[in-house]
């Protein structure tokens, strides 16, 4: 006759803490794999702005960025900026340059669009709308969230590409034309993807659409 | 083929290194120094040494905390002779201090670059000439942004008509920085390089020995005919320089 084999206390633990191992492993592996996970959604309805024609709505994989834009800063900027976003110009825009924790670049309207890539060109892409002369704001300090149009190493030579900081960079102070702020939705822009040890995104993330606040 | 011209960016481009002073310089392994100062120049050191331009041609090693202190008061002394508005006329906003500066694997104080109004300095270059060598690569920044004042011809004419110039500075042997006991139109062996290091060396000598240079010129008329031209020409951009 066999008898039953009862299992010690020691071992009953052991089965209870590998089912326990097997259930974490599992779960952190889907839930890791989601970056957006622990992002907080906004809810556009519930927001309420004096000045609703100067904030845009950047959608991205993990949500919706609101900025707010300063045209009395820079007009001419601005009022590109807004163009741009009304045409629909930005939407599969790239984010193809990116410093871990330090800035975000987008923009490149003709080799920077999910639909078209071309990394051989890419950030000298033009808008076909010209070049913008800067718009220097000697006192502006680039804080985090702010918002700049991109240029090439000469002054005046500003068009569609921007430029969001992560964090306080003095040294883009005079340096670079102010066109907004961040004001909701930097630990969305935290979650884009970088670029390794490089400031060259591979398989970047992209916008998915960006609209003015009044016609979101 | 086009596949491997990717391959070739792509490892290309993953090697850069990605930071907020890179992304406006492209000078990598930077972090400043000195930000707010009297005339707007924000000197930057090198925290690691660094490779830059066509084939990494240009390359500086780290500065050393103790050097930079050492040569930091010096340097900005220097570059305080200049107010922010004639700095912005020339292009020259950042300073990069490092050490040991070769470009084409030819030692050099000092690599200006308009384009990116940058002026990058050796702090470990020979005390004996080290400020005026400031002066000197400053004067270069100078011409580059006024190139219609500075006629190289006209300057040129000064000479002895049986004088030549090389056909480039580096082309030459002619590197020797000290000052000519009898001078005949030139102030050290290097003057006679080329017309823009002629230039540079009246200039740094008026920035650092003005004395000196007026007891010369009393008895050198070319000299004094490049010193008047000079400062002419500066004067035309700035009349408090000089």
């Amino acid at each position: 006759m066999i008898k039953a084999i009862q299992a010690s206390k020691s071992e009953k633990v052991l089965f209870v803490f590998l089912i326990a191992l097997v259930f974490f492993t599992f779960s952190s592996f889907f839930l890791l794999k989601n970056k957006c996970l622990f992002v907080e959604k906004v809810n556009l309805n519930k927001i309420n702005f004096t000045d609703p024609e100067n904030v845009v709505v950047m959608n991205i994989e993990c949500g919706d960025v609101i900025i707010e834009l300063y045209p009395e800063l820079s007009p001419q900027s601005v009022k590109r900026f807004k163009t741009l976003i009304e045409n629909k110009k930005y939407d599969g825009s790239v984010f193809y340059k990116v410093a871990e924790n330090t800035f975000v670049q987008a923009g490149d309207i003709e080799f920077g669009n999910i639909e078209y890539l071309d990394y051989s060109k890419i950030g000298s892409g033009k808008s076909g709308l010209g070049t913008l002369k800067s718009e220097i704001d000697e006192d502006f300090k680039f804080s985090e969230g702010s918002v700049g149009l991109a240029r090439s190493t000469k002054f005046d030579t500003e068009d569609s590409e921007f430029f969001i900081t992560l964090k306080e960079i003095p040294i883009y102070q005079g340096e670079y034309t102010p066109i907004g702020k961040v004001i909701h939705g930097l630990d969305i822009l935290g979650k884009i993807k970088t670029g390794n040890k490089g400031v060259y995104v591979l398989r970047p993330d992209y916008i998915n659409s960006f609209r003015i606040f009044k016609s979101n | 083929m086009k596949i491997l011209f990717l391959i070739f960016i792509i490892f290309q481009i993953t090697h850069i290194n990605a930071d907020e002073i890179y992304n406006l310089l492209k000078i990598p392994n930077l972090e400043i120094y000195k930000f707010k100062t009297d005339n707007n120049i924000r000197f930057l050191n090198s925290k690691k040494n660094f490779k830059i331009g066509v084939n990494n041609n240009i390359s500086c090693n780290k500065s050393y905390p103790q050097n930079l202190d050492n040569k930091f008061p010096i340097i900005q002394k220097n570059i305080n002779f200049y107010n922010s508005d004639f700095l912005n006329k020339i292009n020259l906003r950042y300073v990069v201090l490092c050490e040991d500066l070769f470009i084409s694997e030819i030692n050099t104080g000092g690599i200006p670059d308009t384009e990116k109004r940058t002026l990058i300095l050796d702090i470990n270059f020979n005390t004996k000439y080290f400020e005026r060598m400031i002066h000197h690569e400053i004067f270069h920044m100078i011409q580059k942004s006024h190139v219609e004042i500075f006629d190289e011809n006209h300057f040129s004419s000064f000479n002895d008509v049986n004088f030549n110039y090389a056909e480039c500075s580096t082309c030459s042997d002619r590197l020797n920085l000290d000052l000519y006991d009898v001078t005949n139109g030139f102030l050290t062996e290097y003057s006679k390089s080329i017309v823009s290091e002629d230039m540079a060396e009246i200039f740094s000598f008026m920035m650092t020995d003005k004395i000196k240079l007026k007891k010369l010129i009393k008895k050198d008329k070319i000299l004094e005919k490049k010193v008047i031209f000079i400062k002419s020409a500066i004067s035309k951009i700035d009349n408090n320089v000089l």
